[in-house]
């Protein structure tokens, strides 16, 4: 059975996060701008909190900016980048993400059971190839690696989104996974 | 131009260039974010060399020439000491197998003196060039899709 989860995952911070009686007024505005301020992710970032203002509203807007990619594919790339790169608890935000968009959970099931090599559909096969090639070697990415993005219809700017998404999430992946752990709620 | 327009080589006004300006948001606080943890105005526990060095050994982990050259020019490799090396190996274990970090790695960097604001700008230098390396490479690929 995978170590991956379509259901929530708790995540305990490996430093004392920010707490609210003692944040300054700077770290309270930066995490009511954050997602979840009272998460113990987003406190512990606010340790920094010049970067913490900086990386909400790009994370923000490379989920959700308006057209462009579609967001269930934005949340397949993160799927995608958060397996390879081990982290349980982004897998488990971003699959259920993906599987209340599209009320295909199964997608994810399989991807989690059978590997990223599972049988997909020809679109969800370009972006889950691109976002692992794109993840793993980012050097040997090259224009031959967008012709399956184009063969199923992405243009310009749904590639462009798409390699952001992916790029955010070597990020998110890293920062989850190296200032606490994912725990499972009971 | 910015920082990755430069490092991807997009001109102003390329096809590239403009599709980015197209996520306004992207470009602002990608941008931002650098500045803020590469040239912070305070820059706490954790020195602007050493800022360089952390981000200079992730470009160059992930193999990126142009992202190298850049943060070698803020300053990374003009010293070394074992604080320095602490630094690096946590650095190197952060950007090629997050999966592997515990809780005694952040011992280690507290142990050489950085304090939790610190260490979490470290890990936000690493995981803001691990972002950048990404992006970089995959304009290049639609720059490179354009001119074909």
């Amino acid at each position: 059975m995978s170590r991956f989860t379509l259901q929530p995952v708790e995540w305990d911070a490996w430093m004392p996060p920010v707490e609210a009686d003692t944040a300054t007024p700077r770290q309270l505005a930066a995490l009511e701008a954050s997602p979840q301020r009272d998460s113990p992710y987003f406190r512990t970032l606010a340790h920094d909190v010049d970067s913490l203002e900086q990386r909400s509203p790009l994370f923000h807007a490379v989920m959700y900016a308006p057209r462009g990619l579609p967001r269930a594919d934005r949340e397949l790339a993160t799927v995608v980048v958060s397996i390879i790169n081990g982290c349980v608890y982004c897998s488990s935000v971003h699959a259920r993400r993906f599987a209340e968009l599209t009320k295909r959970p199964e997608i994810i099931q399989r991807l989690y059971d059978e590997g990223l090599e599972t049988k997909l559909e020809p679109r969800h096969r370009a972006i889950v190839d691109f976002a692992a090639k794109l993840t793993r070697a980012p050097r040997a990415v090259s224009a031959d690696d967008l012709k399956p993005l184009r063969a199923v219809g992405l243009d310009d700017l749904q590639i462009h989104d798409l390699i952001h998404a992916v790029a955010m999430f070597a990020n998110a992946n890293r920062l989850m996974q190296t200032l606490g752990e994912p725990l499972r709620s009971a | 131009m910015d920082l990755i327009d430069a490092v991807a080589s997009l001109a102003d006004g390329s096809p590239i260039a403009n599709l980015r300006r197209q996520r306004p948001e992207f470009v602002r606080h990608s941008q931002g974010s650098h500045d803020v943890l590469l040239a912070p105005a305070d820059p706490g526990g954790l020195s602007l060399r050493e800022r360089a060095a952390i981000a200079a050994r992730v470009a160059a982990i992930d193999g990126d020439a142009a992202l190298s050259a850049h943060y070698q020019s803020l300053g990374a490799g003009s010293e070394s000491s074992p604080r320095l090396e602490t630094i690096l190996r946590h650095v190197e274990l952060v950007t090629t197998a997050p999966g592997s970090a515990t809780p005694a790695g952040l011992e280690a960097l507290r142990a050489v003196g950085l304090a939790s604001r610190d260490i979490v700008a470290l890990t936000q230098i690493v995981a803001f060039v691990s972002y950048q390396v990404r992006a970089s490479a995959g304009l290049r690929a639609l720059a490179a899709e354009v001119s074909a």
